[in-house]
């Protein structure tokens, strides 16, 4: 079965994301063993961000590495286990609140498409990046 | 012609200012004014300090059927009056409204008030000081009603029902003197020439004390005060509480203490009790007043109290300390009306509960609320400022004489300065309001009398003899006029002398 | 846009519709953007002075026991490429020159009085910037460390401890007295590092602001800013664009550079900056000395550093002029160098000349709170959904969050209501 980081070369529409992974130097992270709860923003997702916003954080790899790490959660958390908590604890440190259980919102980002299983985890497709604060 | 030319220059730049086109109105006065100020200046220069008679005397025959004659002549106590009148007269009109209704009637009123002013100080006959004394109702009359402010014209009446009624007293006064005395004519040469014996005397200075005691004003006759100053427009208030209140002491000084030195000395230990009692009693007043204006009127009369009580005790340093208090009060006065009205101007208020924050240094009034806080601080005798020199004189030259009467003049100061520090505290300190605190700039021309007085209350305060040396002469022969002993006259006596008893009582020894 | 909402009941409902229809705290005026931008060019040039000696202090002074010249910039700071200005800059925010701006230059050389004097002469005649505000700034971001808890909590950690020992040890190496003091009491001395990171801090964030307000206030001349949205649209996309912006600590001592804060150690300019100084300068701040007495008693200052509420949207700009007053300093930096437009205008109100440092002041704070706005809605942007967004649920979440920012701004000091008036001078 492909890793989380396979999944998202090989599907279309997260291009910017795997730059971005590759940038923050997270592919071997990401490659690793988990598991992983991943919120993975599409290109449209990042395309909605303030002009220069992506290009200046992938200059600055630390930074950008922070940003994506707030999209990944440790251990497996799939749709159904996700409607039982109101919180997660992203791996950055900050907490990533659920507004909404149905649709399912992370934040102020909607999933797309929920539950994409990989080797090391699991992938949900949103629609925002979502940002720490 | 030296004297006369004080009476006459004002007259003229008054006549001046009609002539002149309104818009010139203010500089011509100002002329007006600064002219004799000079003449007066100059005057200090030539006076024989150690001449303690009148000097510089006038004199030509007018009504002699009346007893009326023009003699002028002037002593110490003269000089440093027309002095503070021509001084203040110059201060007031400079700080008149630059738009003032009206110019031209104003500045020739306040020039004709200020010469007859000087008149009444100069007159060396009482039926002449008694003309310019009443003569100077007319003009402040007009300019109280015309260029007042709130119920102006009640003001107004009020004031001139009072000073009419101290006028009648003391005319009641001057004509005894004449008639029980049996002196020739009205000049005070020739009154000071009887003897009465002394319950007439008592009796002459009842009608004097309370006539006079009006225009001081004393306590409880001193309700046209308040109601008159707050009324006034700033000008017309320095002229009020400057110069013409001090008409009332000159006159007890001159009729009461020189004329009619023995009645004077069986009165005195009351006058001093009334003096305290005004101290006290307005200072009182003073510190419940929520009008920073009727504050200051108050603070007028409770100060005017202190010239009463060293009149009263009447020794040499009491006495100089009373004139000076005089000068002190009127300097005082002029400097707090003319804050007080720039506060006004700019701020639009004078409410305590209004005003806040004015010592903002930039957006407040910084200048005003400085010579504002030093103008206090010299009214509440803080040392190095005009009116220490004259209260500690007062003071110590009272305490010898009349304990109480003394201390609770003491107490005052201190009441002084809780209603400064009141005032004070509220206006200059605390937060500006962000709301309200857009007041206009002051100009340097509306600094400029406060300046001046600052300069002269400092002056004066750090060398006070140049204010006491004046005064000196003629209390050398008011101490050779009070009697050595002690007088008593009993309540018998004076009525014995309404019952129109003839038999003279026994003066004890 | 058609607002499905019911109307905020909110006391300030008035701004709270004008923020959810894209608009700033401050109303919409040409006077109003008029003077913000002129404030933001006059801001600006002292800026462009705090920000590099912030670094050169942070950077090259260092632990210098006695630093009487640290507000003597040295000419490799002055000429030192500002990172978004210049040719030389990957992300040019302003499209002027990266070393320092020329009338800076012009007025460390002469003055205000016009005269080349020695700099120490200006110095001790007080003719120059006051770098004790953007000190003060500094230390108040450093003393409310509770609004930077992940920065915070770095000083604390063993690589930070590691890392300033090493630069202490080189800093003072042959120097025995200050070895021997380090011995003994070698917590002042970090505590000391601490502080030169928060130099380093504020430094890089005031990197970004001065070419920004350059630059709005470049496009403002050339007629490009329509209205005040516009101009906060601008630091809107500013924040936005260098949120990821590194903030690290370098020291140099001689040649060498040891990175007490390296740039891995992830501190974004949004997050350990650009919010940290927001919520410190514009809102909490200290209690300016000398202005104000506090009662204790009264519990006139808060027990509660969080309750703080001292910054520049709450002050009261009128007792300026006393010395030593932060925003008092920052003031007379500004008047120097306010575009003629801004000091024409000042001289048609009030007092002109006389009160034109308050008059600035309130500017300033006019400014400021369309600072905040653009703040506000780009953390609306970042953290909740688009003013245009279709669903209700997410217009009444930003109307909440909206409401909650306007709430900081309901105690009796703010000046929110104020600025909404153009009488408020």
């Amino acid at each position: 079965m492909a890793t989380i980081v396979d999944i998202a070369l090989k599907t279309p529409g997260f291009e910017t994301l795997v730059a971005a992974v590759q940038a923050a130097n997270l592919v071997e992270t990401l490659q690793s063993e988990g598991p992983f709860t991943v919120f993975a923003p599409n290109d449209d997702a990042f395309a909605k961000l303030p002009p220069n916003t992506v290009n200046n954080l992938v200059q600055n790899p630390p930074q950008l590495g922070r940003i994506l790490c707030y999209h990944v959660v440790s251990g497996l958390w799939d749709a159904a286990q996700l409607q039982t908590v109101s919180e997660l604890v992203s791996v950055e440190g900050s907490p990533i609140p659920i507004r909404s259980h149905n649709p399912l919102e992370i934040k102020n980002a909607t999933v797309l498409a929920e539950d994409v299983r990989a080797s090391n985890g699991i992938i949900h497709v949103i629609d925002t990046v979502i940002l720490m604060g | 012609m030296i004297l006369t030319l004080l009476i006459g220059l004002p007259l003229l730049g008054a006549l001046a200012v009609i002539l002149f086109p309104a818009t010139k109105a203010k500089l011509v006065a100002l002329w007006g004014a600064g002219i004799p100020l000079i003449w007066n200046i100059w005057l200090f220069s030539q006076f024989d300090l150690g001449n303690s008679h009148f000097q510089w005397g006038e004199s030509a025959t007018w009504l002699p059927v009346l007893g009326l004659n023009y003699e002028l002549g002037i002593d110490g106590l003269g000089l440093l009056m027309v002095a503070l009148n021509t001084f203040l007269t110059w201060i007031a009109i400079y700080s008149a409204r630059p738009d003032v209704d009206r110019p031209r009637l104003f500045y020739f009123l306040m020039l004709l008030t200020s010469s007859v002013i000087s008149g009444a100080f100069l007159a060396q006959n009482f039926l002449l000081f008694f003309l310019f004394y009443e003569a100077c109702l007319i003009p402040l009359y007009l300019l109280i009603n015309i260029w007042g402010g709130e119920r102006r014209s009640y003001a107004a009446t009020k004031f001139l029902i009072y000073t009419a009624i101290s006028g009648a007293l003391i005319l009641i006064g001057g004509f005894g003197l004449l008639w029980l005395g049996g002196a020739e004519n009205f000049s005070y040469a020739a009154l000071a020439k009887t003897s009465l014996p002394v319950q007439k005397q008592v009796l002459l200075l009842l009608p004097l004390a309370i006539g006079f005691g009006i225009k001081v004003p004393m306590v409880p006759l001193h309700t046209w005060l308040p109601d008159t100053y707050v009324a006034a427009s700033t000008p017309v208030a320095i002229m009020l509480g400057g110069v013409l209140a001090k008409l009332g002491t000159y006159g007890l000084l001159r009729f009461g203490f020189s004329l009619l030195p023995d009645g004077w000395a069986v009165i005195a230990p009351w006058i001093a009790i009334w003096a305290a009692m005004t101290i006290i009693y307005c200072a009182f007043l003073a510190i419940v007043q929520r009008d920073i204006k009727r504050m200051v009127a108050y603070s007028s009369v409770s100060h005017m109290g202190y010239v009463l009580l060293g009149s009263a005790a009447g020794n040499d340093l009491s006495l100089s300390g009373c004139i000076a208090q005089m000068v002190a009060h009127g300097l005082v006065l002029a400097i707090l009306f003319n804050l007080v009205g720039l506060i006004e101007a700019k701020v639009g208020s004078r409410e305590l509960d209004q005003l806040n924050g004015l010592m903002n240094p930039v957006r407040g009034l910084p200048f005003v609320s400085a010579t504002l806080l030093l103008g206090a601080m010299s009214s509440a005798g803080i040392p190095g400022l005009v009116s220490f020199a004259a209260e500690f004189a007062v003071f110590q030259g009272s305490y010898r004489v009349f304990h109480w009467q003394a201390l609770m003049g003491v107490v005052g100061t201190g009441l002084t300065a809780v209603y400064f520090v009141i005032l004070l505290n509220r206006t200059c300190f605390g937060r500006l309001d962000n709301q309200r605190a857009y007041f206009p700039k002051v100009s340097f021309n509306e600094k400029a009398p406060a300046l001046i007085l600052v300069t002269v209350i400092i002056a004066l305060g750090v060398q006070p003899n140049w204010l006491f040396r004046w005064s000196e002469p003629r209390e050398v022969k008011a101490i050779e006029i009070v009697p050595r002993n002690q007088q008593t006259v009993t309540l018998e006596d004076i009525g014995g002398l309404l019952l129109g008893s003839t038999e003279a009582p026994k003066i004890v020894d | 846009m058609t607002a499905p909402l019911p109307p905020s009941t909110h006391p300030h409902a008035d701004v709270i519709h004008r923020l959810e229809a894209g608009g700033s705290m401050l109303p919409d005026t040409p006077e109003n953007l008029m003077q913000i931008i002129g404030i933001y060019k006059a801001y600006a040039v002292p800026m462009d002075f705090y920000w590099r000696d912030l670094l050169y202090i942070g950077e090259r002074v260092f632990l210098e026991p006695l630093p009487f010249f640290k507000y003597f910039l040295s000419k490799p700071y002055l000429d030192r490429h500002n990172t978004y200005a210049g040719d030389q800059s990957t992300l040019r925010v302003w499209r002027g020159r990266g070393e320092a701006h020329p009338e800076l230059m012009e007025f460390i050389d002469k003055g205000v009085s016009g005269r080349r004097l020695p700099r120490l002469l200006h110095h001790l005649g007080h003719d120059r910037i006051n770098m004790e505000f953007a000190e003060a700034c500094m230390r108040s971001m450093f003393w409310h460390e509770d609004i930077n808890p992940k920065f915070n909590a770095y000083l604390y950690t063993e690589a930070y401890k590691t890392a300033a020992d090493k630069a202490i040890k080189a800093y003072f190496k042959g120097n025995i007295a200050m070895l021997g003091l380090y011995k003994l009491f070698p917590e002042m001395f970090l505590e000391q590092v601490r502080q030169r990171s928060y130099y380093a801090n504020l430094g890089l964030f005031w990197e970004v602001m001065a070419p920004v307000f350059f630059e709005m206030s470049d496009i403002y001349d050339e007629g490009g800013f329509k209205g005040v949205p516009d101009a906060m649209e601008f630091l809107v996309n500013g924040i936005f664009a260098v949120a990821g912006r590194p903030i690290y600590h370098h020291v140099y001592i001689g040649d060498e550079c040891f990175e007490i804060i390296p740039k891995s150690a992830g501190f974004t300019w949004l997050y350990e900056a650009a919010l940290p100084y927001v919520e410190a300068i514009f809102y909490r701040t200290t209690p300016f000395r000398g202005t104000k007495s506090y009662d204790a008693q009264m519990q006139q200052v808060p027990r509660d550093q969080a309750d703080f509420h001292y910054g520049i949207l709450y002050a009261d700009v009128f007792p300026v002029g006393s010395a030593g007053i932060p925003p008092t300093l920052l003031m007379h930096d500004m008047m120097r160098f306010l575009p003629p437009y801004l000091e024409e205008y000042y001289h048609q109100h009030c007092r002109g000349e006389d009160d034109q440092l308050i008059q600035l002041g309130i500017t300033f704070q006019r400014s400021m709170y369309n600072v905040t706005s653009a703040v506000i809605q780009a953390l609306r942007a970042a953290l909740y959904y688009p003013l245009d967004d279709s669903n209700p649920e997410h217009l009444m979440a930003n109307r909440r969050f909206f409401e909650a920012q306007m709430d900081r701004l309901t105690r009796s000091e703010a000046r929110l209501r104020d600025i909404q008036t153009a009488d408020y001078r």
